[in-house]
């Protein structure tokens, strides 16, 4: 096997590596839910044992192979007590999540903290939070400081391990949310049948969205789509969404408009953009777009180094993707000429630059690759990059104008009236007014 | 800042009349890039060396209306605009048409132009409406275009909105344009000052009067979908005969005609449990064809791993002026099969190989022929393979840890044209929030099938230093150095200053 054969191969295996490196993430996924470390306290975690929560008790929208809510919205946390949800809403109790969370309610804004104050664990574990420097332990074994707060050690100055509950990097209200009956569940799942409330109980944006995915005209009571709703706009102006955070950078999840920002997705951005725009804008300005589109540097993130002295193989396969971004006529055209590739270029540089095959290959019969007509045929944008009308009228014109040489494909002059009809100017570039032929068009 | 021109005063308070004044958002940017390096001709000679000079100054101001309750999310007015001068001090700077050796017609030292300067209002009249008026783009599923003019959006609560717009086409040769948003086909730029006798392949330009609409749907997040038509006339007159020394005597037409008449339209459709289609496809009305089709699925196979297969069916089609509408063209089929795997946080990787298949005539095409043609009768010249295909593939990888990012890219393109297969790794680092140092290495071989002796095998790297003068501004400089057979070695030094200020 020659070497470009292999590297063929190869590159046409590529998919089925990577399926198979798919296949090893998928089973090494089991491998970690089927796990865990087994706790002995309860509390502890979501799930005793700190087993997978169903899927039935997450956040509404968690999917059924749940990432967790975005890191860079809900930023890691630190939670240093333990707590059991369920033992506490058990119907012996009469609690409800309002008997702690009670500023809940009345919440319009993420940087409220609406953890309960420990005074509001004194009435029932004996203990006394009043002076947080003179904590004061209760009786019986609930009453202890261990009992709670992980790692405290008596004899060590009765500190305790500090809370780490960040913000989340959004725009929020419970209050809205509450006087519209939607229950804590909506958002945070089944929190009664689980222990301890993780990050893993935050809202999935996927959930978000069950109730807002009203266009902007709904009446002012429903739940608007625009992310500005939720998400934070920059301060930067730009007049775009904040994606930069201590925590990370926001990029949309896979599954939001099929347009997760995999390494690859600069080559296939333009099925999403194409059919909802909107959605690019929210985060990148037009700024952003026209640096590449009609910039002026070579992107380096599209075309590798030494691109200048290549990009001639990769056009002629695929020309159309070059016109994404160029136009033949005004950007390839304009450096074609001024390099000689182009036939109608200065004289004095022609000679240099030609690059076809020998005229007995490119123009005589018969046609095979490498032969105009055949290249034309397979791509005839590469012809345009770099030549004008006139190159192709001297053969292809109509006696008379040209070598009368016909570069219709079959059928053309059954359907070429109404083209005649809307625009006859390039009928006439290879045809006079009365050729006999162009009467099969009018 | 808090202050608000009259005229936006009154626009806002003539659409909504529940809000007042509030903090706006504006920013002055700036963008410049100096590119310095030669370009050499296929066969290794340096061409001409380029100097290039390309700032862009931008001034936006946002959210310049907000509602009363800011908690609530109301109408919205913005403007935002952007002038570029592009420059090329060592293209020669040849301004006599008369100057055959060096000239090239259309090719301009210094333009300046508009990229883009729009007044948009965004959920008026309590969210049902939205409008952009001034130069500003048009991305649909018939591509990424430009024009000046007015848009009109209209939003219902019923998960469909409306769009129509009017105006003109943002073309090549008028003041403070670029062409870079016309259909191909036509080389069209501003011939004042020029002999008529002279390049007549270089048509003069006109205002092109445009318009177009579009149904789409809104709020849904599992679903996207928008059908858009477009249609441009052509105006003025155009140069039909080609050979200055005239083959005929020079004829001219002269008349409004259509440039484009379009229709296009996409679906994006998602399940988040387990992936989702995406497809569309274009019909040109004055080729009376199908120009574009596009289909991808993707499926989410774990939370880490994604396939998908993607189809592409594109035909030529050109400005209706141009001549390469009736040529011969056949379509190209594209079927990529791609992965994508999140192995971690930090790392993700794909890859993809694909298959494109072309369509070339194998027999003759007609059976009797006219005074003014001549046809191709004899079977033999015709290839008996009527597809042949190209196939190839693209590997990619990520990481990015903090600061850090570290990335390879790696590509192969075979087929019977040429073949190109090699790869890019770079890194880029953040240092003290400060400092950026950026590296790229390369190794790259290519094969030229349809010329001899322009093999090669390339070898390359870049150094970059930035310095972060704010959140938005940076400087950085950027080393090239690439080696090849074909042009030895090659250099380009790259400066750049991006500046946003915002108050």
């Amino acid at each position: 096997m020659t070497r470009p054969a292999a590297l063929r191969w190869i590159f046409l295996l590529l998919p089925v590596l990577v399926a198979a490196l798919a296949a090893c993430f998928a089973l090494s996924d089991e491998d970690a839910i089927a796990g865990g470390d087994p706790a002995s306290r309860h509390g502890m975690a979501p799930m005793p044992g700190n087993v997978a929560v169903p899927l039935k008790w997450m956040p509404p929208g968690a999917l059924k192979q749940d990432p967790g809510p975005s890191p860079v919205v809900f930023p890691p946390q630190a939670l240093t007590i333990r707590f059991n949800h369920k033992k506490h809403l058990d119907s012996s109790l009469g609690l409800g999540c309002k008997d702690c969370h009670a500023k809940a309610a009345t919440s319009n804004s993420t940087e409220d903290y609406l953890l309960p104050q420990p005074q509001t664990c004194d009435g029932c574990h004996g203990t006394n939070h009043d002076n947080k420097a003179e904590v004061k332990a209760g009786g019986g074994s609930m009453g202890g400081c261990a009992f709670c707060h992980n790692g405290y050690k008596a004899g060590d100055g009765n500190r305790v391990a500090r809370l780490v509950l960040p913000r989340a990097n959004m725009i929020f209200s419970h209050q809205k949310h509450v006087v519209r009956n939607i229950g804590c569940d909506k958002c945070h799942g089944a929190i009664k049948e689980l222990e301890l409330a993780t990050r893993d109980q935050l809202p999935r944006m996927n959930g978000c969205l069950h109730c807002h995915e009203m266009p902007d005209s709904a009446s002012q009571g429903d739940a608007k789509s625009a992310c500005e709703t939720c998400h934070i706009k920059s301060k930067n102006g730009e007049g775009v969404l904040r994606t930069t955070f201590a925590s990370g950078t926001l990029k949309p999840p896979k599954w939001l408009n099929n347009a997760g920002h995999t390494p690859d997705f600069i080559e296939r951005h333009k099925q999403v953009a194409g059919t909802n725009s909107q959605v690019c804008a929210q985060c990148h300005s037009e700024k952003y777009c026209t640096d590449c589109h009609d910039g002026r540097v070579r992107p380096r993130s599209i075309h590798p180094n030494d691109y200048l002295n290549m990009h001639a193989i990769e056009a002629r396969q695929a020309t159309q993707r070059c016109t994404s971004c160029h136009r033949e006529q005004t950007f390839c055209v304009d450096c074609h000429q001024r390099t000689g590739v182009s036939m109608s270029g200065p004289a004095n540089l022609r000679n240099s630059g030609r690059f076809h095959p020998q005229k007995s290959e490119w123009s005589d019969a018969p046609r095979k690759p490498g032969h105009h007509a055949f290249e034309a045929q397979r791509n005839l944008n590469a012809c345009v990059s770099c030549h004008i009308e006139r190159d192709c009228t001297g053969c292809h014109g109509a006696r008379g104008i040209g070598g009368g040489f016909n570069p219709h494909r079959a059928g053309f002059a059954g359907g070429c009236s109404t083209q005649f009809k809307r625009n006859p100017r390039p009928c006439y570039v290879c045809h006079e007014p009365g050729d006999r032929t162009l009467s099969q068009c009018q | 800042m808090r202050s608000r021109s009259p005229a936006l005063a009154l626009a806002s308070a003539a659409f909504t009349s529940s809000l007042s004044a509030s903090a706006a958002d504006y920013d002055v940017t700036s963008d410049t890039a100096a590119q310095f390096y030669d370009v050499r001709s296929p066969t290794g000679e340096v061409v001409y060396a380029r100097r290039r000079v390309t700032t862009t100054l931008g001034v936006g101001a946002y959210n310049l209306v907000r509602q009363v309750d800011k908690r609530r999310l109301g109408a919205d007015l913005s403007f935002v605009a952007r002038v570029r001068y592009d420059a090329d001090y060592g293209n020669g700077g040849f301004t006599d048409p008369g100057d055959y050796g060096q000239f090239v017609p259309g090719l301009s030292r210094g333009p300046v132009d508009i990229m883009y300067a729009y007044l948009e209002g965004r959920r008026l009249l309590r969210g049902w409406l939205g409008f952009r008026a001034g130069r500003q783009y048009v991305v649909d599923p018939l591509g990424w275009w430009s024009f000046d003019g007015a848009l009109v959006k209209v939003t219902s609560p019923y998960h469909v909105a409306f769009e129509g717009y009017g105006g003109f086409e943002v073309r090549g040769g008028l003041p403070l344009s670029t062409g870079r948003f016309e259909r191909d086909g036509i080389w069209r730029g501003d011939r004042s000052g020029y002999d008529p006798t002279l390049y007549p392949s270089f048509q003069p330009t006109s205002i092109a009067p445009a318009m177009g609409t579009s149904v789409e749907t809104a709020g849904w997040s599992w679903l996207n979908a928008k059908l858009s038509y477009r249609r441009v006339y052509n105006t003025g007159s155009s140069n039909l005969s080609q050979f200055q020394s005239g083959l005929l005597t020079p004829a001219i037409y002269d008349g409004m005609r259509i440039s484009q008449e379009r229709i296009g339209g996409s679906v994006n459709f998602n399940l988040s449990n387990w992936g989702g289609v995406k497809s569309g496809m274009v019909y040109d009305f004055y080729g009376s064809n199908v120009t574009q089709v596009f289909a991808s699925a993707d499926v989410y196979a774990t939370k880490r791993v994604t396939l998908s297969a993607d189809y592409d069916y594109y035909q030529p089609s050109f400005d209706a002026d141009s001549i390469w509408n009736f040529f011969g063209a056949e379509p190209m089929n594209y079927l990529a099969l791609r992965g994508s795997v999140e192995a971690t946080e930090k790392l993700s990787v794909s890859a993809s190989g694909y298959g494109r298949v072309f369509s070339i005539q194998t027999q003759p095409t007609r059976s009797n022929s006219s005074p003014g043609l001549t046809d191709f009768y004899n079977p033999s010249v015709y290839p008996t393979n009527g597809t042949p295909f190209d196939a190839g593939g693209t590997a990619s990888l990520r990481y990015r840890a903090g600061t850090l990012t570290l990335g390879a890219k790696g590509a192969g393109n075979f087929g019977d044209s040429g073949q190109r297969v090699g790869g890019d790794v770079y890194a880029e680092k953040l240092i003290s929030q400060r400092y950026v140092l950026s590296g790229r290495g390369s190794l790259w071989a290519w094969d030229d099938k349809l010329r001899t002796n322009r093999d090669s095998v390339s070898g390359g790297y870049m150094a970059g230093i930035g310095y972060l003068l704010g959140e938005r501004s940076k400087a950085n400089l950027e080393f090239d150095h690439y080696m090849n057979s074909l042009v030895g070695h090659r250099f380009r030094l790259v400066f750049s200053l991006n500046v946003a200020v915002t108050p």
